[in-house]
């Protein structure tokens, strides 16, 4: 699995993207995981409280998460997980 | 009258005269001002069957009543004109500070009428008005254009001008004002050009006043907050400005490439935001009022591409970028300063030599035809000087400044002119996103998508998410913005300011300045009248149900790759129900009960 | 303790709010160009820069005003205060003033000078950037100081 980081994200991690091997089979415990690895700011901006964080955008393979069970959406080995916060423009 | 001035000013240039009449409250009421007060103008005026670049067109210049005030992000003016792209009422919208000089100087529009026979500008200092000579600007850009205008008329006045595309009127030229913005779309250039109007320069030292400054304080105050609360208005549009939706869009599979062909760019993240804060952002902009900052000064240091301005901006990037399939963003800044300096409209221009590109791989043209550049897909240096050649009108170029439409269509292929009623479309792939489909196929000025950016909520969820791969809901979703849009549009506000606000601030901000009580359901009515109004134009223009589509390649060829391969456009299922809630036939005609409910006839 | 009206042009947008608030503080309506804070902008360069009062220890605008309409506040610290009951319009302070901070406004017939809004400046809360500070004067340039500190704090924590 690839998860890939955008705009202030990469800021929190350091990198771009990052290969995870293994992952656990929902969002959840995958964002828990990276949460471990890259601090306080990254936690802030994915979770609010125990829920997903309205203010990120995560897609799976190009879906919204909102739309496949938000921190239930299920992951598979091959899957590609990009993270934005909410972003704009025109 | 508040927030109004009361005075609207028209200048025939055929005749050398100019004079003053009065704002009609009722008008001001019902349209608001900028786009809606525009339109109102030229559909009252103007014979439908005027030919755009003739003298009989007129060209407006209009604030909206926020115009000039500390309501956030409120420093807009918009162009209005019959357009000699596409027909249709032309209303193009630009930030920066002319606007708001139009205001002090004590004007809530000024209408520019028939012909000079000369070049000339417009000097505008409050209440003395003057039609002057141009001849010794007229061929110089815009920054230059600028410069010298302010050195005859005031060193602080704020100027709107054309460049060498507009004087040459070319469709897709634009009017730049403040040397970086843009009044872009629908060619508003060319008509400025048309009428050898070469720079209009104003500068005013009146004031725009308050009917109740305690309640208008203390509505900008929590608007600002809401705005400023907003991870978008409040920090990302600064951090990265616009071109930070290259991403996005890219990994929701939704990012056109080569001309429409694909909806996925591997290489996106090298023309993004991201890349571009990196390495060529100075500073980030802020146009009149504004606080949301997404303006980008920026430059580039590469030998091949060496420059100094503005953007790009995200549909720029994408543009010269992923639709022409290149991924140098030096080249794609270089471009955009072109644009700028030209007077081009960089949606429309990038998406014609993308067109240019897919003709040239196919064979379509050849070498003969691109006075002998190799016009393929990536080729960097080969898109950088097609829009220089574009720019100054030389060879190729001057036919690429028409737009795609023309462009495909004397080649005998218009298929491949990825374009609505002629305009071109801008960054969002309808197969990937279902709701942004409609709106081009339904947007009053063609391929737009900032009249009703559903992106918004299907992508970005701002304020809602959803699935952009359905069409369920969408109609509604798309009647909701592009009402709420024209409405806010003719108040002077940007539309980035719906990062955190939304009718109700806006309607609440506007009562208070102007003393006239709107609802929000008064101001999304206004907003719906201003949308039927530019409507019942286009079906003047001969425009029909038939011309509320999108191009065969978005209905029937699936995205080859990324997220969103295999998808179509599904516009059928969705615009039946857009015509029915709008109150229209089956033909998407505006019903008589509807018209009569919005007071139009 | 007492407050000085920092510049940070470095941060500044252009947007012009500074001006807006200000007229609208002293006058319920928007006229900019009359403001007492006035941002300026180069377009070619992108740069903007906002200018208001320096409320100077030792006044040019002080030492020529014949009546004592322009002078030093006794009342609060780091303000040159404008009487307008004793003023005669001379605008001989508008003369004075080295960076053009004072001037005179015919439709008020007023001298337009910066000041402060009773220790609580409309421009800097309206100012979205952080280009206008309303600081403590021993803080004064903390903010710019340390920002550039933190570079080399950077820098350092790299190769140690």
């Amino acid at each position: 699995m690839i998860v890939k980081y955008f705009a202030t994200i990469r800021t929190y991690t350091g990198e771009n993207a990052r290969q995870v091997d293994d992952p656990p089979v929902t969002l959840g415990p995958l964002l828990e995981t990276l949460a471990a690895r890259y601090g306080a700011r990254f936690r802030r901006a994915v979770f609010a409280g125990d829920e997903l964080s309205p203010e990120i955008i995560i897609l799976v393979n190009g879906r919204n998460v909102a739309h496949q069970g938000r921190l239930e959406t299920p992951l598979a080995a091959d899957d590609e997980v990009s993270i934005f916060p909410m972003v704009a423009g025109g | 009258m508040f927030g109004w001035t009361g005075t609207i000013l028209r200048v025939d240039l055929s005749e050398g005269t100019v004079t003053r009449e009065a704002t009609d409250p009722r008008m001001a009421r019902d349209y608001i001002g900028a786009r809606g007060l525009g339109g109102k103008i030229i559909t009252d005026e103007l014979d439908p069957a005027t030919d755009a670049l003739s003298p009989a067109n007129k060209l407006i210049f209009a604030p909206g009543p926020l115009t000039g005030t500390f309501a956030p992000s409120a420093g807009r003016y918009e162009v209005i004109t019959k357009s000699p792209l596409n027909n249709v009422i032309a209303c193009s919208n630009s930030g920066g500070s002319f606007g708001p000089e139009l205001k002090y100087a004590g004007y809530d529009a000024v209408i520019v009428e028939g012909k000079a026979a000369k070049p000339v500008y417009l000097w505008i200092r409050d209440d003395q008005v003057e039609i002057r000579d141009a001849a010794a600007i007229w061929g110089q850009d815009t920054h230059d254009t600028t410069d010298l205008v302010r050195a005859e008329t005031d060193e602080d006045a704020k100027v709107a001008c054309i460049g060498p595309a507009g004087e040459r009127l070319a469709l897709i030229s634009n009017i730049i004002n403040d040397m970086h913005r843009a009044a872009g779309r629908t060619g508003v250039g060319a008509v400025m050009g048309s009428k050898n109007l070469k720079a209009i320069a104003v500068y005013g030292t009146g004031a725009v006043k308050v009917a109740d400054p305690d309640r208008f304080k203390a509505a900008v105050m929590a608007s600002r907050q809401l705005i400023q609360a907003h991870p978008v208005g409040g920090a990302g549009l600064k951090a990265f400005g616009t071109n930070v939706l290259v991403n996005i869009l890219n990994q929701t599979g939704a990012l056109p490439t080569r001309n429409f062909q694909d909806g996925f760019f591997p290489t996106a993240d090298k023309i993004g935001g991201e890349a571009l804060a990196e390495r060529h952002l100075k500073r980030p902009k802020g146009c009149f009022s504004c606080i949301i900052s997404c303006g980008r000064v920026s430059r580039v240091d590469h030998p091949d591409y060496l420059g100094f301005g503005e953007g790009p901006e995200y549909e720029t990037a994408w543009a010269f970028g992923a639709d022409c399939g290149i991924d140098d963003l030096h080249a794609i800044t270089k471009a955009n300063y072109y644009c700028n300096e030209y007077g081009l409209d960089t949606i429309s221009m990038g998406s014609t030599v993308a067109c240019a590109m897919e003709l040239f791989e196919r064979g379509i043209i050849t070498t003969e035809d691109t006075d002998g550049v190799q016009l393929t897909f990536g080729n960097t240096a080969a898109m950088v000087e097609m829009v220089r050649k574009a720019a100054v009108g030389e060879g190729f170029g001057a036919k690429l400044a028409q737009g795609s439409y023309r462009l495909a269509e004397s080649y005998g292929h218009p298929e491949l002119s990825m374009t609505v009623k002629k305009q071109e479309m801008p960054a969002y792939d309808p197969r990937g996103v279902q709701g942004i489909g409609l709106n081009y196929a339904t947007g009053n000025r063609g391929g737009c998508h900032v009249r009703g950016y559903t992106i918004a909520v299907e992508v970005l969820q701002n304020g809602a998410v959803m699935d952009p791969r359905v069409t369920e809901g969408k109609a509604g979703l798309d009647i909701l913005f592009q009402n709420l849009t024209a409405a806010l549009d003719s108040t002077g506000a940007c539309l980035f300011s719906t990062f955190g606000i939304g009718g109700g601030e806006l309607a609440e901000t506007l009562s208070a300045l102007t003393g006239v009580e709107y609802s929000l359901d008064e101001f999304l009515k206004a907003g719906e009248r201003i949308w039927n109004q530019e409507r019942l134009w286009n079906l003047k223009q001969g425009y029909t149900t038939a011309d509320d589509t999108l191009p065969e390649r978005l209905l029937k060829e699936p995205i080859k790759t990324g997220p969103a391969k295999g998808e179509v456009s599904h516009l059928d299922q969705m615009l039946p129900e857009y015509y029915s809630l709008r109150g229209w036939d089956e033909k998407g005609v505006p019903g008589k009960e509807k018209l009569k409910e919005l007071t139009l006839n | 303790m007492a407050n000085v009206l920092m510049i940070h042009p470095d941060k500044c947008t252009g947007c012009r709010n500074c001006e807006l608030a200000c007229s609208f503080a002293k006058e319920a309506q928007f006229r900019p160009g009359a403001a007492r804070v006035q941002a300026y902008t180069w377009e070619r360069e992108g740069m903007s820069v906002p200018m208001m009062c320096q409320q100077c220890d030792e006044a040019a605008c002080v030492k020529v005003c014949p009546t004592g309409a322009m002078h030093r506040s006794r009342a609060v610290a780091n303000l040159v205060d404008w009487t307008e009951s004793v003023c005669i319009r001379c605008k001989m302070c508008t003369i004075a003033c080295p960076f053009g901070n004072a001037r005179y406004d015919a439709a008020s017939s007023s001298i337009f000078k910066c000041d402060t809004c009773a220790g609580a400046p409309e421009c800097v809360t309206f100012c979205p950037s952080g280009a206008l500070e309303w600081v403590d004067d021993q803080m004064q340039v903390r903010s710019r100081k340390k920002a550039y500190a933190a570079r080399f704090k950077d820098a350092f924590q790299e190769v140690s």
